[in-house]
């Protein structure tokens, strides 16, 4: 019996592709996590920083971030730190050396990472009261953290309630 | 309230401004106390030095300490320094071929022919050398990074460099544009350079008798490039770099100290004379280099091709492979590098006497022959960083054997058989790093 | 050969800026690439040394020199 082997290989080639599909469809939606649960943190201004044990910069931003989390955390700022590195062991060792005094969280899959739509290392976002995401910063400048302090300090002013 | 992208920079300036002034300072935990001035300045600033040796078989030595300062700006700009210094004593090959006869020849460094000279003398069979080979080297580069925008920079650097006898000053620009999330980034490049050469004993008339010592003035040449690279992140474990250059020097490319052999009818040495090399040269090459990494291994293959309008044609392939130990602390790093070049159109190792007059261009220097070099190298280095609490720090060594292969596809005339008349090169190379 | 070459170094350089756009990866996927043994500059000092010897002893010198890669940080 003569085969159409192009044809077959065609036939072929389209079902391996549509189950190539399929399985990359599941993958997206199985593989993905938790959203970030910040329900904990309601009523706070948040500083939500995205951080790596290889990001040369969140060597400097993490001695300022300790240092906001003191100063403000009474006012109502918690400082929350998420870290993207694919071994939990190189961050142990960055947090050893640091020895931060806020919350660190983990995201070695990225995904709270690619929900907040982080573009740069280290991201940071500064989420208000009602957990409403009011400024973003790609990167960590010394000589602009200032601004991110204004920032914090003009959220921290706003109570639950306020109209905008 | 709308504001133009332009006014809402300066917003945040000002507030950066007046908060700088109204903030408290960073609270200073147990882990970070005050580091005093020496220690501020430390921090500031990054450091790599490196001594290095290198000593061919029976010929040239050097010695080479280098250091290099690097400070990163609070705003992603970056100013660079660096100091090269270099001490070469030894042999160095005058091109002249060897020969079955004793042959004598006046040192570069002699006045005149005739008067009080430095003569040496070479044995038969022996490539003939200058036994007092000495030349110093002090260079110093800076650069400066400017950051335009976060996804772009410009860099501008100079470089000059001194030795007994060349001086040479370049100035360079630079400009990268990151895309697609800084996975790519294109970068383009370009320098000047001018160069003084004041050759010991003076400059040699061109093609000139080796016997007679003319003599001229001193002599300069200049040169410009341009290089455009692309730079790709392909995969988490995988990034590619193209790049492509040109450049053009123009003005007096020969070396003021090369003389070639002249041969009689029968292959006898009938005198020398000085070499003389085109008064341009312009060179295009394509450089290709892939690093492929993984928690505890990386590679980094890179390809080199480059013509030239000497003639020349040059191939190269490097292999570096990094292994680290499983904690990171140490690594060793094998590498080989091959490399194979075509001669230039006006390589000969020697002039036949009948072609002296009608020769326009000759040089027997072996850098211009065809060759194929290997280098083998192995590099140990040791992680500092959490001796010395620095994310970058390091300590260094590295050994390589060089060894260059001739490869001269000439008929020997009769009396120069039996003779090695293209010995090549072997070199052992050790340098010893620390960054900090 | 040479307008060969012309065409396929202008190809790789379009794809670059407009192929690649899907090439790449996360931010936060850059732990290995920020690495100093994979940055395109990575050894610095050595590279500069190496180019010396080489270049006083071969017809050839330069290619290396442009950074890009790394971290992505900042």
């Amino acid at each position: 019996m003569e085969r159409d082997l192009p044809k077959v290989w065609a036939q072929r080639g389209a079902g391996y592709s549509f189950f190539a599909f399929v399985c990359l469809a599941l993958g997206t939606t199985i593989g993905r996590a938790e959203p970030l649960d910040l329900s904990g943190l309601h009523g706070r201004v948040v500083y939500l920083d995205f951080w790596a044990s290889w990001c040369a910069p969140c060597r400097q931003s993490f001695p300022w971030m300790d240092s906001l989390q003191q100063t403000y955390g009474a006012q109502g700022l918690s400082v929350l730190a998420i870290n993207v590195d694919h071994d939990r062991a190189d961050a142990e060792r960055f947090l050893k050396q640091f020895q931060p005094r806020f919350e660190v969280r983990f995201d070695p899959e990225g995904s709270w990472a690619q929900q907040f739509k982080v573009t740069g290392m280290p991201t940071s976002l500064i989420i208000d009261r009602r957990g409403v995401v009011r400024f973003t910063h790609v990167g960590f400048w010394p000589a602009e953290s200032a601004v991110a302090a204004h920032e914090i300090r003009e959220l921290l002013a706003e109570q639950v309630g306020e109209p905008q | 309230m709308q504001l133009k992208p332009g006014a809402a920079q300066l917003r945040r300036r000002l507030i950066a401004a007046s908060c700088a002034l109204l903030s408290t300072p960073p609270a200073r935990s147990q882990e970070n106390p005050d580091p005093g001035l020496v220690g501020r300045f430390l921090q500031a600033w990054q450091f790599e030095s490196a001594l290095a040796y290198y000593h061919e078989d029976g010929r040239i030595q050097a010695v080479e300490p280098v250091v290099s300062a690097s400070h990163d700006y609070g705003d992603g700009g970056n100013v660079s320094l660096n100091f090269t210094f270099d001490a070469l004593s030894g042999s160095s090959p005058n091109g002249a071929l060897p020969s079955h006869a004793p042959q004598t020849f006046t040192a570069a460094s002699a006045k005149s022919f005739a008067s009080a000279r430095r003569v040496y003398t070479t044995a038969p069979g022996n490539l003939p050398v200058d036994p007092n080979f000495s030349d110093g080297r002090a260079a110093f580069g800076a650069d400066w990074t400017l950051p335009l925008t976060r996804l772009s920079r410009f860099t501008l650097g100079g470089k000059a460099s001194i030795e007994d006898d060349f001086y040479s000053t370049t100035v360079n620009i630079a400009f990268a544009h990151d895309f697609n999330n800084k996975n790519t980034t294109v970068s383009f490049g370009a320098d000047a350079e001018g160069d003084i050469i004041h050759p010991v004993g003076k400059t040699p008339v061109p093609l000139s008798d080796y016997a007679a010592f003319s003599r001229e003035g001193d002599k300069s040449k200049t040169g410009a490039g341009a290089l455009f690279g692309v730079t790709q992140v392909m995969t988490r474990n995988w990034l590619t770099q193209l790049n492509v250059s040109v450049d053009r020097f123009t003005g007096y490319l020969n070396d003021p100290y090369k003389i070639v052999t002249v041969l009689a009818a029968g292959g006898d040495t009938a005198g020398y004379e000085y070499e003389n090399r085109p008064d341009s040269r312009t060179r295009k090459s394509a450089y290709l280099e892939n690093r492929v990494g993984g928690a505890h291994v990386s590679a980094d293959l890179s390809l080199r091709y480059m013509t030239d309008s000497w003639g020349i044609r040059s191939q190269t392939a490097q292999i570096r492979m990094r292994l680290w130990s499983p904690s990171r602390q140490h690594y060793i790093e094998p590498t080989t590098r091959w490399y194979h070049q075509s001669a230039a159109d006006f390589f000969n190792p020697w002039l036949a006497a009948a072609d002296a007059g009608s020769t326009r261009y000759i040089s027997s220097d072996p850098r211009l022959a065809t060759f194929h070099a290997l280098t083998y190298g192995l590099k140990y280095g040791y992680d500092l960083g959490d001796r010395l609490h620095r994310s970058n720090s390091e300590f260094t060594v590295r050994v390589e054997y060089y060894r260059q292969t001739l490869e001269v596809d000439k008929p020997v005339p009769v009396a120069l058989q039996g003779l090695d008349l293209y010995p090549g090169l072997k070199a052992v190379f050790v340098q010893f790093g620390f960054s900090y | 050969m040479k307008r060969l070459t012309i065409l396929t170094v202008l190809t790789l350089g379009c794809a670059a800026l407009t192929g690649c756009s899907s090439l790449g990866v996360k931010p936060w996927q850059r732990d290995i690439l920020s690495r100093s043994d994979m940055r395109p500059n990575g050894a610095g000092l050595d590279d500069a040394i190496d180019e010396h010897v080489y270049f006083s002893k071969e017809g050839s010198s330069g290619g290396r020199t442009f950074g890009g890669g790394g971290c992505g940080c900042n």
